[in-house]
């Protein structure tokens, strides 16, 4: 087991740019976060304000410049592509805003998928794994549907059943409400809240302070560094009000 | 990722378009398809050459007047180097034996009201052993009817079937130019030999074809080796220069006024025959299958910048750049696999259609398969699949996955 003490992600002094043609684009400026197992944290910010791009390192799908990446205590940087591949396999999971379910491939199928990557899950527990998961988003009667035959609302929450069904110590969802009817978002986020109830890590990614506020922890990212870092919901409000103004 | 993983990635990626699918395979259903096919005519035109080659008897030879200065045209009929003497002195010979001469013609005969022309061909008793001839109706033609110049006819089935229709032929009179010719027998069939009908013949004694030609040489001679061929031609070449005073030390084919053959080199003419067949079927092959290769790698190149997100997902859910290359590589090998088995299926059931088409022309064609060449054909599908699908399977391992993903 993992010491409760040390925290689940800790980055220290990371930076990010992008280089294009030889030219360097630096996206994040000498970033320090904690952030620890059960948290539900949501990482805020305008767009280009870099949150996207802190969220893909911390999910193994991009890697920093500089600093120091620490996940479950030990150091990322020495990884190669396959120990990357084996952690977001095993480790990490993902809701990304589009979905990306596989067209014409049923509900279990496409949150069986990623049990195929997954190096100790026997075959033949796959299915009730899966079937496991779908329930836990409350579409069990959709099991067999294809996944373009589903609402928008409905295609999130078998994006979050495959992210759920390798058990995996953080899930990262980016902007999940961000191509959804605001009835559907707020299903959407219940779903990640309850998962985040039974104690899984949940880091959001959004632009929205309404889907931001079922975290119980803000960060706030502008211009590649981190501008505030709080759980005082109340302050935010006043703030966000005071920029209407 | 397991192996069966691959696997049924690869088939749901082939089977998501089935039309497209299918239209890429068709170069590989093509390629195998027609080596399957035109091995199979290959194997087919092989059997009917060695039917005939063993229906001349395995020593069977020929010597034709003429030079092969000059190719072809120069062989056979109008040319008048072989005499009457050369054969007397050929019979003499101990490393030939069933020599028999042949003169022969063309022309109309006659039965009642019924005429049809036929090929004359005069012979003598040794002819039938030469060529294993049996009759299967009456009696052949025997030496008593070459020495007693009688005027007897037997007939091929294909020139008793126009004279006679169902009537039975023995013991009738039949008319050959100006002479009548009392019929004695039925030969078996032969079918075609050379693609020419080899069973529209009239044969008649040697003796009479001479005197009614009023011919002063034969046209060709057959007979048997007593022992190896290469001796037998030997003694034919070296006797048959003396007489007509060649002097050809060197074997030059071209200074001699005759042409021996034996069916051992009609073997070898086979023999090169296939080997030239093979060659056109490979150099076939070789270019539909990159032609069909080429097709293949150009979709999957097109399936990999289509399915940009879905291999970011995968990439995104653990696979790694093995899972991708296999996965892209297996989908591109299963397109060959499925095209090569599509074109053997086809290939062979082209062959069954032509082979019950042939057979009314060629009586003797059967439906044949060479088991090599479709093997052959199916594992240079595979191997294209393999080597065309590499490209293509490489773009899709080394996308990043976070540019995958953001792709639109």
């Amino acid at each position: 087991m993992a010491d409760p003490s040390v925290p689940l992600i800790e980055i220290q002094d990371l930076s990010k740019s992008y280089f294009n043609d030889g030219v360097e684009t630096p996206v994040l400026f000498h970033l320090n976060l904690k952030i620890h197992k059960g948290e539900f944290v949501a990482i805020m910010g305008p767009s280009g304000s870099g949150k996207s791009t802190l969220m893909q390192i911390l999910g193994f799908l991009d890697a920093h410049t500089n600093g120091e990446y620490i996940f479950q205590g030990e150091p990322t940087q020495a990884l190669d592509d396959d120990a990357l591949a084996r952690i977001r396999a095993t480790r990490v999971s993902f809701v990304f805003q589009a979905f990306n379910l596989l067209p014409r491939t049923t509900v279990l199928q496409n949150v069986m998928l990623p049990l195929i990557y997954h190096p100790t899950i026997p075959s033949g527990e796959r299915q009730k794994r899966a079937e496991r998961a779908i329930e836990l988003v409350g579409l069990t009667p959709r099991t067999d549907y294809l996944s373009s035959q589903l609402s928008g609302g409905q295609k999130q929450r078998v994006a979050i059943a495959r992210a759920l069904v390798t058990n995996p110590d953080v899930i990262f969802a980016d902007e999940p409400t961000g191509n959804l009817d605001s009835a559907s978002g707020v299903a959407v986020m219940q779903a990640l809240k309850k998962l985040n109830d039974d104690g899984h890590t949940i880091i959001l990614v959004t632009h929205e302070l309404g889907t931001a506020q079922h975290a119980k922890r803000i960060i706030r990212i502008k211009d590649g560094h981190v501008e505030s870092d709080t759980s005082d919901f109340t302050r935010l409000n006043t703030e966000s009000a005071h920029n209407l103004k | 990722m397991h192996l069966t993983d691959t696997f049924q990635s690869a088939l749901k990626g082939i089977t998501v378009n089935v039309n497209r699918s299918l239209l890429t395979m068709l170069g590989i259903i093509i390629g195998v398809g027609s080596v399957v096919l035109m091995s199979a005519i290959g194997s087919s035109m092989q059997g009917v050459i060695l039917g005939q080659i063993s229906s001349l008897g395995a020593k069977s030879m020929v010597i034709f007047p003429g030079s092969s200065e000059g190719g072809p045209s120069a062989l056979g009929a109008g040319r008048d180097s072989l005499t009457f003497e050369d054969i007397r002195e050929l019979e003499q010979l101990g490393t030939i034996t069933t020599v028999a001469p042949i003169i022969y013609g063309a022309g109309p005969a006659t039965y009642g009201k019924e005429e049809s022309s036929a090929q004359i061909f005069g012979v003598t008793a040794a002819f039938f052993d030469n060529q294993n001839l049996p009759a299967i109706e009456g009696r052949l033609i025997d030496t008593s009817d070459v020495n007693g110049n009688r005027y007897v006819a037997l007939v091929a089935p294909e020139a008793r079937d126009k004279l006679f229709g169902q009537e039975d032929p023995i013991g009738k009179s039949i008319k050959v130019g100006s002479n009548h010719y009392t019929v004695i027998g039925v030969t078996k069939a032969l079918g075609s030999q050379f693609f020419q009908s080899a069973d529209n013949r009239i044969y008649i004694p040697y003796s009479v074809a001479r005197q009614v030609t009023g011919q002063k040489y034969v046209n060709y001679v057959t007979m048997t080796a007593t022992e190896s061929f290469a001796v037998a031609i030997d003694d034919v070449k070296f006797l048959l220069r003396r007489r007509h005073g060649i002097k050809n030390p060197a074997d030059d084919p071209k200074k001699d006024d005759f042409i021996v053959h034996s069916s051992e080199e009609a073997g070898q003419i086979l023999g090169s025959v296939s080997l030239g067949l093979t060659l056109f079927i490979t150099t076939i092959a070789a270019i539909s299958l990159i032609v069909g290769g080429i097709g293949i790698m150009n979709i999957m190149l097109v399936s990999v910048t289509e399915r940009t997100r879905e291999i970011g997902l995968r990439k995104a859910l653990g696979a790694t750049h093995r899972d991708i290359l296999l996965q892209f590589l297996t989908e591109s090998v299963m397109l060959t696999v499925i095209g090569g088995l599509i074109g053997m299926v086809g290939g062979v059931a082209l062959a069954v259609i032509t082979a019950s088409i042939v057979k009314n022309i060629l009586a003797t064609y059967v439906f044949a398969i060479s088991l090599p060449s479709m093997i052959i054909a199916f594992l240079m599908a595979v191997i294209t699949g393999l080597v065309f699908g590499i490209t293509p399977a490489k773009r899709a391992a080394e996308l990043s996955p976070m540019e995958a993903l953001r792709y639109e």
